[in-house]
């Protein structure tokens, strides 16, 4: 509209402005309804705080006065749902087929159909009472016979009167447990023969249980004597099974546990709601501290870049780098890169002083975890705030450098770089040997001390690779000699048959030696001397040459265990 | 929706067929039409007694409180647990209530009244005339009674209703479960403060649990006997109190300064008992309940100490009094007295003696707090949280400014645990008359109408069906 108003200003038109506001007007205030133009136009613009007009009644509306009237008249029931066909009155519209006959009847004739009309006053109409439907019973089991209770109902615990009884009250509630507890009332030997009044029976009282019980046994019992288990349809069978295995004992035990939970003090209840409270932080706060370090993962996971460095050595090529980083995450749309102390890891850094403010609720593992990888940043920016134990120093992972390279680095990224060897075999190798003691080649949670003691496990198992490289090269060396021995010895039969005793000495010789290379070779000297035991202390030899790598092997593989549990556990902590 | 049409029967299951609704209490009777929402008569259950022209008058309705009658003396039929102790008179009041307002003189016999022209042989026989004789002749009537009720009163009641009254049909509910009705609830627990009797009803499916139900005296009347020793021990001087009759002029006077009245007197042979006194006294007293009287409204008891250290009795002292003049034209502010009359409803330490008080001192048992607590130590534990999560109050003294408030933190304390939700309704009417307005309810819904006792089955199985029906 405005842009209107500019046209006609510049066109120089009439303002044709006036009867538009006054529109606007009307729409906005809108007349009450009940109260004529002319008042309203007298209020002026301001209306007033009170409604005038009141809610009236509309009455019937206009076309409805000219239909005949309808009458109501007082009409006699009967209700089906009744045996003794009481009969009532309510109103009802009359309806046309119960109209009194036409006015031209004679009065005889009108004295009869009063007559006729008061005989059949009880079912004036055919039509069902409107609520006799209303009128429902609980499904209840069919009720047993002499013999069948006989033959199957009995119970030393419940008289035949007594399940009568309980069976009578249970249709009269329709099954209301509550009611039927409630009033249950049997009077126990209330014709039987005198003599029961000298003991004196103490009065039973039956618990909901012991009859819900009688009554579900009884019940299943007769659903089964209908029809037998087999050909019984699945709703049926489910109930059967479910009554069957109503168990009063669990019942009452369920009772009182539920009495005990309502009887609670105030104190109890108080307790309750702040521990339910407190977990409901922790939870949360598991939550949060879950996708914090699912955040930091995803921070670690970024690949090791391989390109050359050298273009961002110069000033210029790091504000290049800045700005294409900018551009970058303007584009992405992300958080800004540049946080605003200008550090890099804003959320990283903001986690530990996060967790460190949350208080003493946390454990301090975590705290420690968390702080291990800001460790250095920590003790940085708070240089003398207070000197902490040594205790204390391990526990937030402070730690003192004699000397430190410049620049930021990784310590899983050290830790990375013991796992490449400088041959491309030795690397797999290596890799085989981590991924044989189930250790993963990318560290799950490189804290300083799982880094030292996978550090130590890089040194074991290169020395252990290094071992098996001589070993390997003395084994095959021992096979070339053994060969060409052998061909020697084929050669020279005839002259060295004389000499055939000394042969399995020689060869233990040249084999202990060869498996003792990495042991002392202590066993094996023992050996040597005796030769009627040769094949004895050969066994032996090579057993311990057996046992020993595998011990070793064994060993590494508990440390590597261990290791790795130390690394499991620090892990888990770190998930609590 | 249109007026003139009638409401679909699925709307509100409604049926109505001209029931009575009959609500006897101790100290009012109210009666009415079942389907209307407050009870057309209320007439107080005391009569009038006195000799005129050497035969016995009764004054029954709002006329016993009228006219000092010389000799006339005030009875009550219902004793004081709420179970009527005079059958002749009871009745006598009970129909009075629905003949004076509700069923009204019938048309006479045109044969009889005198301005007809009858032949002889057209008279009518006497059985018909006798069947007319009958006030409740075409209404079913629908009656209330506490849960204590013995069977032999129970019987009683249809006795007088079938016969004496002439009923169609009949039915007999308890008040309690009434009450929950009109709150709209089929199962709650119901704490009935009446005039005579505190009751606690629990209630499951429209039926109650007689081992629950729960009474104890501490009503109305013991409120005002609580009032009656406050006055006694009032400085600087004990009130008395003079009912209206007795005073022919007054002139106002400053607050606690003796009063001015000039006295009506009369002499021995033309004075009222003194039953007539205690009556209008007791209706000075209503009015005192009414203005002044308060329950502490908690969290803890009147003896007890507030969340801010200072004793509730302090605070309570703090708090502006209220001013009350009594009809003489003596006047008083009454401050921390106020919340004490009815504090012993809670806390029975806080009783005020009185040795010469008709009501006996309460006992720790009988406060409200405990009577709930019994109660529902009487049921199974699975409804008890359902129960405190419909507690229903009614009665005309839970009118007590406060009363609900401090009955929700008491029943809060009593149990920490579960959800206690009170309802009380707001409507002065709706709390005064809670049992005859579920009583309207009841008689006036369709699916009600098989439940009757027909006369048939009355005159078949006696008078026993009714602990047969009304369960």
């Amino acid at each position: 509209m405005a842009a209107a108003a500019d046209v006609r200003d510049m066109l120089d038109l009439p303002a044709e402005g006036q009867p538009r506001p006054t529109k606007k007007q009307k729409v906005v205030e809108k007349r009450p309804e009940g109260i004529t133009r002319e008042l309203y136009a007298l209020l002026g613009e301001r209306a007033p705080p009170i409604a005038i007009n009141e809610n009236k009644y509309k009455g019937r509306p206009k076309f409805m006065n000219k239909l005949r009237v309808r009458k109501w008249c007082m009409t006699p029931f009967a209700n089906s749902a009744r045996s003794d066909g009481l009969v009532l009155n309510h109103w009802q519209r009359e309806h046309e087929s119960i109209r009194p006959p036409a006015p031209e009847a004679t009065q005889m004739e009108l004295d009869e159909t009063k007559e006729a009309g008061k005989e059949e006053a009880p079912k004036p109409q055919e039509q069902e009472y409107t609520f006799a439907k209303y009128n429902v019973k609980a499904r209840l089991p069919q009720r047993y016979t002499d013999e069948e209770y006989n033959r199957h109902l009995k119970s030393d615990d419940w008289s035949r009167e007594e399940t009568d009884y309980l069976m009578d009250l249970a249709a009269e509630y329709d099954l209301r447990w509550v009611i039927i507890a409630d009033r249950y009332d049997y009077q126990r030997h209330l014709d039987s023969e005198p003599d029961a009044d000298a003991i004196v029976p103490a009065k039973q009282y039956r618990t909901m249980e012991q009859m819900k019980s009688r009554y579900y046994y009884i019940a299943a019992t007769m659903l089964a004597i209908e029809h037998p288990p087999s050909e019984m349809s699945e709703a049926e069978f489910a109930l059967h099974e479910q009554m069957l295995k109503f168990d009063p004992d669990r019942e009452r035990d369920r009772k009182e546990l539920a009495a005990l939970q309502l009887n609670r003090t105030a104190d109890e209840v108080r307790e309750e709601a702040m521990l339910l409270e407190e977990l409901k932080r922790i939870t949360s706060n598991e939550q949060n501290f879950i996708t914090e370090r699912r955040e930091l993962y995803s921070r670690l996971e970024v690949p090791i870049s391989v390109g050359n460095t050298a273009m961002y050595q110069s000033s210029q090529g790091l504000s290049q780098l800045l700005q294409t980083l900018l551009q970058a995450d303007k584009s992405k749309k992300r958080r800004s890169i540049l946080g605003p102390e200008g550090a890099v890891p804003s959320p990283v850094s903001q986690t530990p002083t996060q967790t460190g403010a949350l208080g003493r609720a946390e454990t301090p593992t975590t705290n420690s975890a968390a702080n291990n990888k800001k460790g250095s940043i920590a003790s940085q920016t708070q240089p003398a705030v207070r000197t902490l134990t040594p205790a204390e120093e391990a526990r937030y992972g402070v730690q003192h450098h004699e000397r430190l390279s410049g620049g930021v680095q990784f310590r899983s990224d050290r830790a990375q770089k013991l796992t490449q060897a400088k041959s491309n075999v030795q690397t797999q190798k290596l890799a085989g040997a981590l991924a044989e003691l189930e250790i993963p080649v990318r560290l799950f949670m490189p804290t300083e001390r799982v880094c030292r003691d996978f550090e130590k496990l890089i040194q074991s198992v290169n020395l252990l690779l290094d071992a098996r490289k001589v070993s390997e090269k003395v084994e095959s060396e021992i096979r070339v000699l053994e060969a060409s021995k052998a061909e020697r010895e084929r050669r020279n039969v005839p002259e060295n048959s004389s000499k055939d005793p000394e042969h399995p000495e020689v060869k233990t010789e040249t084999e202990d030696g060869g498996n003792s290379m990495l042991e002392s070779g202590a066993p094996t000297e023992g050996g040597e001397g005796e030769t009627g035991q040769a094949g004895d202390s050969e066994a032996a030899a090579d057993g311990a040459a057996e046992e020993t790598p595998t011990k070793e092997d064994g060993g590494h593989k508990r440390s590597a265990s261990v290791l790795s549990s130390v690394s499991d556990k620090s892990s888990k902590r770190q998930r609590r | 929706m249109n007026p003139s049409n009638p409401p679909q029967t699925a709307e509100y299951g409604g049926d109505e067929v001209s029931a009575i609704v009959l609500d006897p209490g101790y100290s009012t009777t109210r009666a009415g039409f079942a389907g209307e929402d407050a009870p057309k008569t209320l007439i107080p259950t005391y009569y009038g007694k006195y000799s005129a022209d050497g035969q016995d008058k009764l004054i029954f309705g709002d006329d016993i409180f009228v006219t000092p009658r010389p000799g006339l003396s005030i009875h009550n039929p219902i004793g004081k647990d709420g179970i009527v102790e005079d059958w002749d008179m009871a009745e006598k009041v009970w129909e009075y209530s629905f003949t004076s307002r509700l069923t009204g003189a019938k048309p006479g016999n045109p044969f009889h009244n005198g301005l007809n022209d009858i032949s002889a042989d057209e008279l009518p026989t006497d059985m018909e005339l006798e069947s007319e004789d009958k006030p409740l002749a075409d209404s079913p009537l629908l009656m209330t009674e506490p849960a204590w009720n013995p069977a032999k009163a129970r019987e009683k009641t249809i006795e007088i209703a079938m016969e004496n009254w002439g009923t169609p049909a009949f039915y007999l509910a308890r008040s309690g479960v009434l009450a929950a009705f009109a709150s709209g609830k089929a199962s709650g627990l119901v704490v009935d403060i009446g005039a005579s009797n505190i009751s606690i009803t629990p209630v499951h499916d429209g039926m109650i649990l007689k081992r629950g139900v729960q009474h104890s005296p501490l009503g109305g009347d013991y409120i005002s006997a609580q009032i009656r020793a406050l006055f006694k021990k009032n400085s600087p001087q004990p009130i008395t109190i003079t009912p209206h009759y007795l005073i022919s002029s007054k002139t106002a006077v400053e607050a606690g300064q003796p009063p001015q009245a000039k006295y009506r007197t009369f002499a021995a042979d033309k004075a009222p008992d003194a039953s007539y006194r205690a009556l209008l006294e007791e209706r000075t007293l209503s009015e005192f309940k009414e203005c002044v009287v308060q329950v502490w409204p908690g969290p803890n008891k009147l003896a007890a100490t507030g969340p801010t250290g200072a004793s509730n009795e302090e605070m309570a002292r703090s708090s502006p009094g209220r001013p009350f003049e009594f009809p003489d034209g003596y006047n008083q502010v009454f401050g921390a007295d106020r919340f004490r009359v009815v504090e012993s409803l809670f806390d029975v330490k806080a009783a005020i003696p009185d040795a010469d008080s008709p009501v006996p001192a309460p006992t720790q048992a009988q406060t409200i707090p405990e009577l709930i607590k019994a109660s529902l130590g009487g049921v199974d534990v699975d409804i008890r949280p359902h129960l405190l999560a419909n507690v229903v109050v009614t009665g005309g003294s839970s009118l007590l400014y406060g009363f609900t408030d401090r009955l929700n933190h008491e029943l809060m304390q009593l149990f920490p645990g579960p959800r206690v939700r009170i309802s009380a309704p707001g409507n002065t009417a709706e709390r005064r008359f809670g049992s005859w307005i579920g009583g309207s309810i009841l008689a006036s819904l369709g699916t009600f109408h098989q439940m009757w006792i027909s006369k048939k089955e009355y005159d078949e199985h006696g008078a026993n069906i009714v602990e047969k029906r009304c369960k």
